[in-house]
């Protein structure tokens, strides 16, 4: 340890290091001793230390402290805080207006569901932590490497990863088995690209550690890193390797991060840098967060509001005691009949806890635990939908969040990622365009595609999803030079790896599309076998040729293309291209023969949503290319800043004069319903954003294949955007951009034919100017679409927080990757896609589905249905609890402020529980307005829940205001016919409650549109209930049990035979229920008229689907060869025949949204 | 993806349930039903409104108040508040037949018995003959539990004030006071008379009250209330009975007898009477009002307007309604041709 620290300082004192300081986080190899103290540790509420240990910990209980927790996380919720508070006032014997065990029964049996639900969910969570900090990996101590978990690996640990591993930690590559130190990793949980990546190591440290047997030579290594301190910066990494003396500078590139995947290579040894919560991917996640739902915080504001109410209310009537009894002191002397207290104020100050505890029940205990069984129920649907089910994985949909079913009636953004969520990512070569003839049809479905015969191909693997025999004769009979071109082309311009399995070569490339065209080649008879520095074996129809590559003319963003110059076994010099057409064509010689054909296939390509690339050859003759390598040479050795520049120059020298020979298609598929999903949704109100780490190019490509974006979709870039959003009336600068576009008739046609596509550096400026956002957020909504492409995990999570902080509409998050995670999180609905990316998603998902277009069911048809029941549930349930509990207040007038309760306390107990909860349940569970699948075909009815029609503020407030009229009636109509007659309490209570009871019947029998068996038996045994426990505990058998508790005995035998009771419970009802008959008879009156306009609206959007295929064209290519990042620039202006009138569905569109 | 009878375990099950395809009735109203729906309603309460109107006018009622306000009032010598008995004497003249069987309630106003600590002021037990709780009567009868230590039987504010004055009634015939005899039986719920109060088994009567005392307001003990029929006595008599049946309102009236002996039973001829009254119970203080009524019953009851009013009101209302509704339709129906 201090002879590091001497050579350290021996060597800086030898050789002065230029290094720049600053860098804080010190990570020492292979010294435990130095790290072990710095551990990051926690005692209680305590913490030191520095370094993170590799343990995840997502689950919050251990058993010493689950109850703990639990009852403060239970008691959080204000509504249990108010329970517990009734229950401590209702067993003070002064002030009990109800007997205590009215409140505490459910209330413990809220609290003890609650927390065995929360148990249950934090076992599972610490399940799945278990296993992943039990997962293995290879450590380094004392000169040999051990098996380890992941859990024990600490920083400055010095790990072997073998192929296929995923990486456990932050590392530092040391060295991998591959020449140079190379190692591929696949970053998929990162950033959702599938394709590999390549790291390599330090030169130093790759000549050194590797001479000498490994172990020892790495239990050796004593280099000393400093580096920055842990941040969420995926793509960047600032360090400097302190090491025999030299300072080493480290970047991105020699780093590999935790969750990728190691491949291709057959060890990589790395150094720990950061661990567990350090680690960038973890950084990346967000913090767990509670969600509750919209509804709910409506709800929980209204619940409020009435608890405010009924304090006020307590305060009036308190007063009200006061003055009452010192109205009664002062007229009748000590000797009262009226048992009132000596003190007015003291007096007022107890009635004011009886009437709180007599209020009480306005804010029903029983809603809670109803709400949480609601939920549960509609997941429990969610999870048994067979049109959810997926059979090919034996996958369920699953509602991993119970408490958010209402919400996904009411979502206003989607953002998705794009691969694996929109896409199925996999690309498959469906067509090609030689000479002017179109071979393959990408109209048929790829699995419907009639496999051609290749057994005649021994390194076929299979894969190939097009049928063109003709193509096949051309080949095999070398008929056609053109043909041979092409596939040689294919076969030899990539930078594709060939591993081999079983006999055939598998290939591994940088990119997807590349892998196809490959792949496609190889299924034809053009296989490529291998390659070295300098020469490409490829097999052509079983005949191996050589080709010396001479010169490999690698993709940029910028480029777009790519060429290989290849010296042929027969000498000649060949140069292949392929490209994105815009860059081939305009390097293309004059009057080629087949060029139009050419064009019009690339058209026909583009119409499709096929990702298009252009093929073409040149000879190169000896002399020019001798002279081209030499130029090249003396500007590669220029180690200055112009050299990319003239690099770049040299290669267009030699990229001129092509030969066009063909065009490939190939086809990203989407995930199957994607267009369908995606359009049901537009029209069901939805804003669909994409968010991607993907390219742009990549990204806008799938905009246009899953009709996200409208062939005649104007893209807004960064550039626009910014001039935008820096002028001073951006709405005005908007409006004015969109109508440079001829087509710009009316404008709101024109707004919705626009999409936004922003990068990741782009995004990152809104940090900067905070003021952007809602201006962004108010273009947003006018467009079409938002793309974000670039965006890193974390970036994902900062555009929902914009979207969330900038609008009040609900967000849902679609993912499938762990890059997703943080955006899943951060939604108000995260949903997880169970795809091929691993279970990351998924696990922190709320809700997980099997195909992008469950999504349809999930939110048209779950999410509202699940919005409306559990809309109207809280809407009943307000009136039905406030109506009952307010009339205590009017009774106040009349009894001298006394906390007179105007029902038997059994009432009180059972009503909310057995009288009327029922039916209301019932409603909760089954009602529909619409069918499933009428919900599916007018998505128009979605609105209602991104309007919030049946939950805002003012819905719940003249709910509240109806039952303030129902109480008032179910007070005065029996006040006014006791009034002055012999009629007791008693029966007056009893038809207050008749008459309550009937009230809510009714009511929930109106709100009921969708009568099952369970429905109406819950009506019916509500009803019966009513009446059956009011005769037993107005029954003489419990009389004598308890007379207190039972001392209603008599009143239902005497007051059900009396015909006034039943006329004034009858005339109490139909006037309390009256507003609710009326405004559904005129809801029914008027309806009428609208629902012809519904039907002749809605009929033409389902042609829509049948036109989708026929937009106007636009010809798009696009090349997605890249390796590194970048920013390619899209062209998008549209030619003549595409400015036509837009198609007839928009029209339709707008019709509908009116 | 193996292809031969796969095993899908997770498969959800395909009920109708589970897929929420339950069979269910799906009410379609039109205004159709909906407008003549309400006619009907309105009508249908109209209908009630009207019996009950005319029901209620063809019940007489003869009241009088007689809590002795103003100097002219025969009741006004006793409407002080004394200790000691008062008795005033009430003329009045009946202008018609009264018909029977004729229900005298004796009536109060601004009397709050559904005041909660006096609503509560009872002990049940002890009021079902528990003899426990004679020795310690429940906590709920404060203050008026116990009196000078000894408890209190019946217990609570409720018993002790109850209503103590009584009524004679005499018809003026020709000058001679001709008695108008009834008694007080009949008129207590049957099952508090049957089943919530009870006396204790202990015969005499007295001796289940040893060691107790009656309640302050009280000028004799329980067991005194009637002591010639003792199916009238102690907890079931049945003017106790009604008392302790609290009221609902501040002012309300209860029932004191029927006036079903002969020849009153067929109701009371027009005439002039004479009301003797045992003026005791002090209602001034408290600024309210005492009454006595005469009146005859009809299946509703007593006479009540107000519901029949109501009904009529609410009825109006809903086929208004409907006559609105249906000038809504009308302009909806036909949108398009205006």
């Amino acid at each position: 340890m201090e002879i590091i620290v001497c050579k350290m300082v021996a060597g800086s004192n030898s050789r002065p290091i230029v290094c720049p300081t600053g860098l804080t986080w010190e990570v020492r190899a292979n010294s435990p001793r130095y790290h072990k103290p710095r551990q990051k540790k926690s005692f209680l509420c305590f913490r030191w230390g520095r370094y993170a240990d590799n343990v995840i910990r997502s689950h919050k209980f251990s058993p010493l402290t689950f109850l703990p927790l639990t009852l403060y996380e239970q008691f959080q919720r204000v509504a249990n805080l108010y329970f517990l508070l009734m229950v401590v006032l209702q067993s003070v014997p002064v002030i009990s207006a109800i007997p205590w065990y009215i409140t505490i029964i459910p209330l413990a049996i809220i609290l003890s569901v609650r927390g065995m639900k929360d148990l249950a969910i934090d076992t599972a969570r610490r399940r799945s932590d278990a296993a992943i900090n039990s997962r293995p990996c290879d450590v380094l101590v004392s000169q040999s490497f051990n098996k380890g978990k992941w859990k024990d690996l600490h920083v400055g640990d010095v790990l072997r990863i073998h192929k296929d591993q995923v990486i456990p930690a932050d590392l530092l590559l040391l060295c991998s088995s591959e020449p140079h130190s190379l190692c591929y990793v696949e970053t998929a949980d990162i950033d959702g690209e599938t394709n590999l990546k390549y790291r390599q190591a330090l030169s130093a440290t790759h000549s050194e550690l590797t001479s000498r047997p490994s172990q020892e030579t790495l239990a050796a290594f004593d280099g000393v890193v400093l580096c920055e301190e842990p941040n969420n910066r995926l793509y960047v990494f600032r360090g400097q390797l302190h090491w025999r003396g030299k300072c080493l500078l480290l970047e991105n590139e020699h780093i590999l991060l935790r969750g990728t995947v190691l491949r291709n290579t057959e060890f990589a040894y790395g150094l720990a840098i950061y661990t567990g919560a350090d680690t960038k991917i973890m950084r990346n996640c967000g913090k767990l967060r509670v969600k509750t739902t919209q509804t709910e915080r409506v709800f929980n504001r209204v619940v409020m509001g009435i608890v405010l109410s009924v304090l006020l209310t307590a305060v009036l009537l308190a007063i009200g005691a006061g003055v009452f009894s010192s109205w009664v002191m002062s007229h009748t002397g000590a000797l009262t009949p009226l048992v009132v207290d000596g003190n007015p104020v003291y007096a007022g100050f107890l009635m004011f806890w009886s009437y709180i505890i007599l209020l009480s029940p306005a804010m029903p205990i029983a809603l809670y635990i109803s709400f949480e069984v609601i939920h549960s129920v509609h997941s429990l649907f969610i999870n048994w939908d067979l049109e959810m089910y997926w059979q090919p994985a034996d996958r369920p949909a699953q509602a991993r969040n119970t408490s958010l079913n209402e919400e996904l009636g009411q979502v206003g953004y989607l953002l998705s990622d794009k691969t694996g969520t929109l896409t199925q990512n996999r690309l498959l070569f469906r067509q090609c365009c030689i000479a002017g003839e179109i071979y393959g049809d990408a109209s048929v479905r790829a699995e419907e595609v009639e496999p051609m015969d290749l057994s005649w191909n021994p390194f076929s693997r299979g894969g190939l999803f097009m049928t063109a025999p003709g193509l096949l004769d051309k080949l095999r009979g070398r008929r056609c030079p053109f043909s041979t071109e092409f596939l040689r082309a294919l076969s030899l311009c990539h930078t594709v790896m060939a591993e081999w399995k079983e006999e055939t070569p598998v290939y591994q490339a940088a990119s997807p599309d590349e892998e196809a065209l490959v792949g496609a080649a190889r299924e034809l008879g053009w296989v490529f076998l291998s390659r070295t520095r300098d020469c490409v074996a490829v097999s052509e129809l079983g005949v191996t040729r050589q080709y010396q590559l001479l010169a490999l003319l690698d993709f940029t963003s910028k480029r777009r293309r790519m060429s290989v110059l290849v010296r042929e076994p027969e000498g000649g010099l060949k140069l292949y291209s392929k490209g994105a057409d815009i860059v081939i064509l305009e390097r293309l010689q004059k009057d080629l023969p087949y060029q139009e054909a050419i064009e019009r296939a690339l058209e026909s390509f583009a119409q499709a949503c096929l990702r298009t690339l252009c093929v073409a050859v040149r000879s190169v003759s000896e002399a020019s290319w001798e002279q081209w390598s030499k130029t090249l040479d003396q500007s590669a050795a220029m180690a200055t800043v112009d050299r990319e520049a003239l690099l770049e120059k040299l290669y267009d020298q030699m990229e001129r004069e092509l030969q066009l020979i063909g065009v490939t298609a190939i086809e990203d598929r989407l995930q199957e319903g994607v267009p369908e999903t995606i359009a049901l949704l537009k029209q069901a109100g939805l804003k669909v954003w994409v968010l991607t780490g993907d390219k742009k190019e990549t990204a806008v490509n799938i905009g246009y294949s899953c009709k996200l974006l409208d062939p005649e979709t104007r893209l807004v870039e960064w550039q626009e955007l910014r001039q935008i959003l820096q002028s001073p009336d951006p709405e005005l600068s908007f409006l004015k951009a969109r109508q440079t576009e001829l087509w710009a008739v009316d404008k709101q046609a024109a707004g919705a034919k626009t999409a936004l596509v922003l990068t990741g550096p782009e995004l990152a400026e809104f940090d900067q100017r905070p003021e952007w956002g809602a201006t962004f957020m108010s273009l947003a909504e006018r467009c079409q679409s938002v793309l974000c492409c670039r965006v890193t995990p974390g970036q994902k999570a900062d555009v929902i927080t914009l979207v969330k902080k900038h609008t009040s509409a609900v967000t849902m998050s679609v993912g499938d990757g762990a890059n997703d995670v943080n955006m899943i999180k951060t939604a108000h609905v995260g949903v997880g896609i169970a795809g091929v990316e691993g279970s990351q998603a998924v696990q922190n998902a709320d809700f997980a589905l099997s195909q992008f277009r469950f999504l349809q069911r999930l939110l048209l048809v779950h999410g509202r249905w699940s919005y409306r029941r559990i809309s109207l549930f809280l809407l009943y349930f307000l009136f039905k609890t406030c109506g009952f509990a307010l009339v205590h207040v009017w009774f106040g007038f009349f009894n001298g402020f006394s906390a007179q309760s105007l029902y038997e306390t059994w009432f009180i107990a059972l009503y909310t529980v057995f009288y009327t909860a029922f039916p209301v349940m019932c409603l909760a569970f089954f009602e529909q307005d619409a069918s499933a699948e009428s919900s599916l075909k007018w998505p128009e009815l979605y609105k209602t829940g991104q309007r919030q029609e049946l939950s805002s503020p003012l819905v719940m407030s003249s709910s509240l205001l109806y039952a303030v009229y129902t109480s008032l009636v179910l007070f005065f109509i029996p006040f006014g016919v006791y009034y002055d007659t012999d009629y007791d309490y008693q029966t007056m209570a009893l038809t207050v409650a008749l008459a309550a009871t009937l009230t809510a019947t009714i009511e929930i029998v109106l709100l009921t549109r969708y009568w099952t068996k369970f429905n109406a038996l819950a009506v019916l045994v509500s009803v019966v209930l009513f009446f059956l426990c009011t005769r037993i505990t107005h029954g003489s058998f419990l009389f004598r049990k308890a007379p207190q508790d039972y001392y209603f005995i008599g009143v239902s035998d005497k007051a059900f035979m009396d015909p006034l009771v039943w006329l004034a419970a009858l005339l109490t009802t139909w006037t309390a229920v009256l507003p609710s008959f009326t405004a559904l008879a005129l809801r029914v009156v008027l309806s009428m008229h609208d629902k012809h306009r519904v039907h002749s609206a809605s009929r033409q959007p389902v042609e829509l689907r049948a036109q989708w295929r026929r937009g106007a064209p636009l010809r798009r290519s696009s090349h997605a060869l890249s390796r590194g990042g970048g920013t390619g620039v899209r062209s998008t202006v549209p030619t003549v025949e595409e400015m036509v009138a837009p198609p007839p569905g928009s029209r339709v569109n707008s019709r509908v949204q009116q | 993806m193996a292809k031969q009878a796969p095993d899908f375990a997770n498969r959800p099950d395909n009920t109708a349930f589970t897929q929420q395809r339950l069979p269910a009735w799906q009410p379609m109203l039109s205004a159709g039903i909906v407008i003549p729906g309400f006619v009907l309603i309105g009508l249908a309460f109209i209908g009630i409104g009207v019996a009950l109107l005319v029901t209620s006018q063809s019940i007489q009622v003869f009241e009088m108040d007689y809590t002795g306000v103003g100097n002219n009032h025969p009741c006004f010598h006793c409407s002080d508040p004394k200790p000691k008995p008062c008795v005033c004497k009430l003329n009045f003249t009946i202008d018609f037949f009264l018909k029977g069987p004729v229900f005298f309630y004796y009536g109060l106003s601004n009397y709050f018995q559904n005041y909660r600590k006096y609503s509560v002021s009872k002990d049940d037990d002890q009021l079902s003959g528990n003899l426990k709780n004679f020795e310690s009567p429940s906590d709920t009868c404060s203050p008026y539990q116990r009196d000078n230590n000894k408890p209190i039987v019946p217990c609570g504010s409720i018993a002790n004030s109850m209503f103590n004055d009584t009524f004679k009634l005499y018809q003026n015939v020709n000058a001679t006071m001709k008695p108008v005899n009834f008694d007080g039986k009949g008129i207590a719920w049957w099952t508090d008379y049957n089943i919530k109060y009870r006396n204790p088994d202990t015969t005499p009567l007295r001796n289940a009250f040893n060691n107790t005392v009656k309640p302050i307001f009280w000028p004799v003990p329980a067991y005194e209330l009637d002591p010639k029929d003792p199916a009238n006595n102690g907890f079931i008599n049945q003017n106790f009975l009604v008392w302790m049946r609290t009221a609902a309102l501040p002012d309300f009236r209860k029932l004191y007898a029927r006036i079903n002996d002969p020849p009153y039973a067929e109701g009371l001829p027009a005439g002039s009477y004479m009301l003797e009254i045992q003026y005791n119970y002090p209602v001034l203080a408290f600024g309210g009002t005492k009454k006595v009524v005469f009146s005859n019953v009809s299946w509703m009851g007593g006479k009540n307007d107000f519901l029949g009013i109501a009904y009529l009101v609410i009825g109006t209302l809903c086929v208004l309604m409907s006559i609105v509704m249906l000038i809504v339709y009308a302009k909806f129906k036909f949108p398009e041709e205006d």
